[in-house]
């Protein structure tokens, strides 16, 4: 048997919209006469996914990630292209196909906002046809793993936003899913909450062995979990490989930064790294070659007063940074590895 | 099967618990529509009758005319629930989205809330009927004739569902479908005798109306419960036609509607 989760082949979305000028005026314009647009929001997406992988679909705001994940979860349906998950076609809805995926949208809630998160569970318990030896099993791992036992009975109108999102995630993955869509998941939390949601999905994928789709603007996140890494950029794939190419896509050099107890004057050794000092001249970001790391943070060790010194510790996030504002770069990074 | 209708039994009961969540909202619609009740209609009533309330107004001295109100109330109570509200907003907030992930399609969601609904108010019906026979507006007819009415008003309750149904699906094209109810809910209230009962109308319109779903939906279950209409057949045939016109034109408004849906806000 394959081994792939999800296949996807040249898939396309179109949207078809209208314009509306403002005012009354425009109104009634286009009450009686539409101009319509078609937006493509995916082109001709390619993706293949094995069974267990944890992957990490960015992209700016409006690129196409969430029309993906509908997609994917059969809410709306493809203008063109393949696609298959688990075998199945999603925007055919077979219930077959229902019960082995889960969606947790972040800004969206899925619980019923005037009960207590535990009567929502017990109706997607009969929902999802489980035993109540199942459901109490996974009920109680969940439960205890994201410290929300006390919560279960409490309305969820109630919960503040981090507790409200263990529920959802409690709510999505009490039937076992066996392909996970996060949209979002962290969004808007405290960072302890981020945290414990992370552990959280690694801990579930480490148990059940789920392949995991999720989307977030938070590259710890992305870091935490994610092997791999697809990136779309005006509903095109524009970089799909593993984490640490990506975060080499911009070349092998490491962000360096120091602080120093005074003021250094005019220094060529540091200056030639493509140094940024501050106003003061206390600190200093440079960029080094992976190659010449050990021995240039040596010397600058070894010759100035060094207060404080550390590398870059979420290199992704520059590389985000650059290609969010600069799309360009990677297409000529694609052109030089071909040439 | 049995996994089946389990799923339908969970969920009549969660509506139920999302209906009487909160208990000063819960109490307000047990009570409130015999005191909405009593303070128009029998105001209205009384001052049109005046001192004479035996003179008869299109056949109804006041008592008559008390009764028949009463029984309005009841069937309006009992078979024209909101339940179908909610519907629309799901829609047009996108809520749509969490429905079509779970193995428990969108209709037969809402339609357990609906008859969630149906018996959260026959409780809410019978306490209105309970306060009407305590301050003497009327006496508990037959059980006989109450059971035909009952029955009557039920199944004009699933034909009502299924009309609100498709005014709540218009929510994939009109974004705003409460003007379109209280629309419909103010042609109702005066089609089928809600508010005045049909012989105040001209003759033309009330055979008019005959072969509309209207005049069933207040005027002749009413009838039924006063014991004057005995001839049911034809309010269940008229209803049970319009009823599945209504399904069969919602089933393909889903089909279409689904297809435009964009899951806007999710």
């Amino acid at each position: 048997m394959s081994n792939k989760v999800i296949e996807v082949t040249n898939l396309t979305k179109q949207f078809k919209s209208y314009k509306k000028k403002p005012g009354i005026k425009g109104s009634i314009q286009s009450f009686f006469n539409r101009e319509y647009t078609t937006k493509k929001a995916v082109h001709d997406f390619n993706l293949e996914i094995n069974k267990g992988e944890i992957i990490g679909l960015l992209g700016p705001n409006g690129a196409g990630k969430t029309t993906l994940m509908k997609m994917f979860t059969g809410i709306i349906v493809p203008s063109a292209g393949e696609l298959t998950i688990n075998g199945h076609r999603p925007w055919e809805r077979k219930k077959d196909f229902k019960k082995k995926i889960a969606l947790v949208m972040g800004q969206k809630s899925q619980l019923w906002w005037d009960i207590p998160a535990m009567d929502s569970f017990l109706l997607l318990q009969k929902f999802y046809e489980l035993s109540d030896q199942e459901f109490k099993t996974r009920l109680d791992y969940m439960a205890e793993l994201l410290g929300v036992v006390d919560l279960l009975h409490v309305h969820v109108r109630k919960l503040s936003l981090g507790e409200r999102m263990k529920m959802e995630l409690m709510a999505s993955l009490l039937h076992n899913p066996d392909v996970i869509f996060l949209d979002e998941p962290t969004i808007g939390l405290d960072l302890v909450a981020q945290e414990n949601i992370r552990e959280f999905v690694l801990d579930f994928h480490k148990k059940n062995g789920t392949t995991i789709i999720i989307t977030s603007h938070y590259m710890a996140d992305v870091q935490a979990l994610c092997k791999r890494l697809v990136l779309i950029f005006d509903g095109t794939k524009a970089y799909d490989g593993p984490l640490e190419k990506f975060e080499k896509i911009l070349g092998n050099e490491k962000t360096v930064s120091f602080s120093f107890s005074e003021e250094i004057g005019g220094c060529d050794f540091i200056d030639k790294y493509d140094a940024k000092w501050n106003e003061c001249r206390n600190h200093v970001d440079i960029r080094v070659p992976e190659e010449e790391l050990r021995e240039v943070s040596k010397k600058i060790l070894d010759l100035y007063p060094v207060i404080e010194f550390n590398t870059e510790k979420m290199p992704i996030e520059r590389v985000m940074k650059t290609l969010m504002t600069n799309p360009e770069v990677l297409r000529q990074q694609r052109e030089n590895l071909s040439s | 099967m049995k996994t089946y209708l389990l799923k339908w039994w969970q969920t009549i009961r969660i509506s139920w618990s999302k209906y009487t969540a909160y208990r000063l909202n819960f109490f307000l619609q047990v009570v409130g529509p015999f005191l909405v009740f009593f303070f128009i209609k029998y105001n209205l009533w009384s001052s049109i009758y005046g001192e004479d309330t035996g003179q008869l107004i299109r056949g109804y001295n006041f008592d008559e005319m008390m009764q028949y109100h009463v029984w309005t109330l009841v069937i309006s109570l009992l078979g024209q629930g909101y339940a179908a509200m909610n519907l629309s907003e799901d829609i047009r907030l996108g809520r749509i989205s969490s429905y079509l992930i779970y193995p428990f399609e969108f209709w037969e969601f809402h339609t357990a809330g609906f008859l969630s609904f149906q018996i959260l108010q026959i409780f809410v019906s019978s306490v209105t009927l309970g306060l009407a026979i305590f301050f003497g507006f009327l006496d508990l007819p037959s059980t006989m004739t109450l059971l035909h009415g009952f029955s009557f008003t039920f199944f004009m309750g699933f034909f009502w569902f299924t009309m609100q149904y498709f005014t709540g699906l218009l929510a994939f094209w009109l974004e705003e479908t409460w003007i379109m109810r209280v629309l419909l809910s103010i042609v109702v209230s005066f089609l089928s005798g809600y508010i005045f009962p049909l012989e105040l109308y001209p003759e033309w319109l009330v055979s008019g109306l005959k072969f509309t779903p209207f005049p069933y939906m207040s005027y002749f279950p009413a009838k039924i419960f006063m014991g004057v209409e005995t001839n049911f057949m034809m309010g269940y045939a008229v209803l049970a036609f319009w009823m599945a016109v209504f399904a069969f034109v919602n089933h393909l408004i889903w089909k279409k509607g689904m297809r435009l849906y964009t899951a806007a806000g999710m």
